[in-house]
């Protein structure tokens, strides 16, 4: 046996074991799902080709366009409000105050509670009549009712705040992370030279910080797009289909109207956006580690 | 959320200081615990969270030391397999999954919740870069000692790399702790849900009261708090590791 067949088998049981289950749980399917939108599939398997007849009835979908653009919608929201907060928290987490332990450990709780914890949480501070937020407006003076979850708009505040509560600590701890990598000497010298604290902050500390920001603004977006279970458990999609997720539509389709091959095809769709996402993150990963 | 689950079930607020203010009770927990079982959930939830753990653990590493260690053939194109993973989002392939779910029968069933997350390549990616840190120095008066692969795995690899083993560990852990989705659409009866799922139908079904709901969160939370206060240190550390390198 030669020394490179030995090395060869003895890498197997090594390798094995991982790669067999991803073959079939990731590989696999990203291929049959190719397949499956190319037919007419349903869960009892009544099997049909029917070519590309499902992406082009995916361009003509109002539906998957609509969703589309609720969850475009969310991540424009939700992107620059999670970017901004997260980088304010970590900046005053940063100042040297007491309780700052506290302070970086109550935003960041929320992360690891379960998002059915977190929505049923906002749901009952948001419902009308009975909620946190319906009481306080009474006990305040004001008695008119606001419709929270009945209204697109203000449906959409509430799923943002809710994202914002969960995820905001994950962010900042990020920031926080970048902050404290920024050397002292840079601010020492700004100060001897007379600058304001205003001025470190825009000529110093935001430069700096420039590449992380790129970064978690990136992944911020991805992980926006795949947006799902605060929305379904807060709003099921609604009012009507008004902040209904390309998520949700694909799993409406798929299991509820049982049409597995087209929700396979707008997967597709989906899994698109998110390569180029995340091909750009890659750039952006790699021209900010150039950078620092 | 702790202070509404103390009230009495169906209590009135018509103030927002009522909710600081007695009386309190504990009756809901007994509550909860006899109308749903929530008991059950939490052990699915940390059965399934666990087994993950361990086995993304145990299979990650061994795959990501033969490629950081063994020079076998093909060993630059299974690297760049795996990495091409990393594209893949869960997420894109949901129906498909579904679908070879049910060819093998895997719906509802324990094996079904816990396969799938063991297949993502992040862990691989991760622990082979750690790998390849391990000076070869110690590998190779490992070797002249006459120490086998697997020894050296074990003996070696492992207890070097507890850092980002257990940073690793506890991301995973949350991360299926938490998930929703998957378990959401393959759980089929009440005895499989785990807690992310057992939650809000509990919730809805109790959707003209908060107090029960809140009850069920707290429970729910407690654990999942109590391990954050004991692991903040690396949980911290894992997001910067992992957010910046990774």
């Amino acid at each position: 046996m030669s020394k490179q067949l030995k090395k060869d088998l003895s890498a197997i049981p090594f390798i094995l074991p991982f790669f067999i289950v991803y073959v079939i749980f990731v590989v696999y399917p990203m291929i049959q799902g190719v397949w499956m939108s190319l037919h007419r599939w349903t869960i009892v398997r009544k099997v049909r080709y029917i070519g590309l007849d499902n992406y082009r009835d995916m361009l003509q979908d109002p539906y998957f366009w609509a969703a589309l653009r609720n969850t475009t919608y969310f991540v424009v929201l939700s992107t620059p409000t999670i970017i901004i907060a997260g980088l304010l928290l970590a900046l005053i987490s940063n100042q040297n105050l007491r309780g700052k332990t506290f302070f970086r450990l109550s935003f960041f709780m929320p992360n690891i509670l379960s998002v059915a914890v977190i929505s049923t949480i906002m749901v009952f501070v948001f419902r009308a009549y009975s909620g946190l937020i319906s009481t306080l407006l009474k006990d305040i003076g004001i008695q008119q009712e606001i419709f929270w979850l009945g209204d697109p708009d203000l449906a959409w505040v509430v799923i943002v705040v809710a994202t914002l509560w969960w995820t905001v600590g994950f962010n900042m701890v990020l920031f926080l992370a970048a902050l404290q990598d920024i050397p002292a000497h840079l601010y020492e010298a700004a100060s001897i030279d007379g600058a304001s604290s205003r001025q470190m902050f825009w000529y110093i500390t935001l430069p700096l910080l420039k590449p992380i920001i790129w970064v978690v603004t990136m992944l911020q977006i991805i992980a926006s797009y795949k947006v799902f279970a605060q929305i379904w458990l807060i709003t099921r999609g609604g009012p009507g289909a008004a902040t209904r997720p390309i998520i949700q539509y694909i799993y409406e389709v798929g299991f509820r109207q049982n049409d597995l091959g087209y929700a396979a095809t707008m997967s597709y769709a989906l899994f698109l956006i998110l390569m180029i996402l995340t091909l750009v993150q890659m750039r952006v990963r790699r021209w900010g580690e150039t950078e620092l | 959320m702790l202070m509404t689950s103390l009230k009495r079930e169906g209590f009135p607020i018509r103030h927002v200081y009522q909710w600081f203010l007695p009386p309190f009770t504990v009756q809901n927990y007994y509550t909860v615990f006899n109308r749903a079982p929530i008991g059950r959930w939490m052990f699915n939830s940390l059965f399934i969270a666990v087994s993950v753990t361990a086995l993304v653990l145990i299979i990650s590493s061994l795959a990501a030391f033969a490629i950081s260690r063994i020079d076998f053939r093909f060993r630059k194109f299974v690297y760049v397999f795996f990495m091409a993973g990393l594209m893949v989002p869960g997420e894109a392939t949901i129906i498909p999954l579904f679908n070879l779910a049910n060819n093998l029968n895997l719906v509802n069933t324990y094996s079904g919740l816990i396969l799938p997350s063991l297949a993502g390549p992040f862990a691989v990616i991760i622990l082979k870069e750690f790998f390849d840190g391990v000076p070869n120095e110690l590998v190779e008066s490992a070797r002249i000692d006459g120490c086998g692969l697997f020894r050296m795995y074990w003996m070696i690899f492992v207890p070097l790399s507890k850092p980002a083993l257990s940073t690793i560990g506890i991301f995973t852990f949350i991360g299926s702790w938490n998930n929703f989705l998957w378990p959401f659409l393959i759980i089929m009866s009440e005895a499989m849900y785990t807690l992310p799922v057992g939650i809000p139908a509990f919730n809805s079904a109790y959707s003209q009261d908060y107090i029960l709901p809140m009850t069920v969160n707290a429970v729910a939370s407690l654990p999942a708090i109590i391990a954050f206060l004991f692991f903040q240190k690396q949980i911290i550390q894992g997001i910067k590791l992992s957010g910046i390198k990774g």
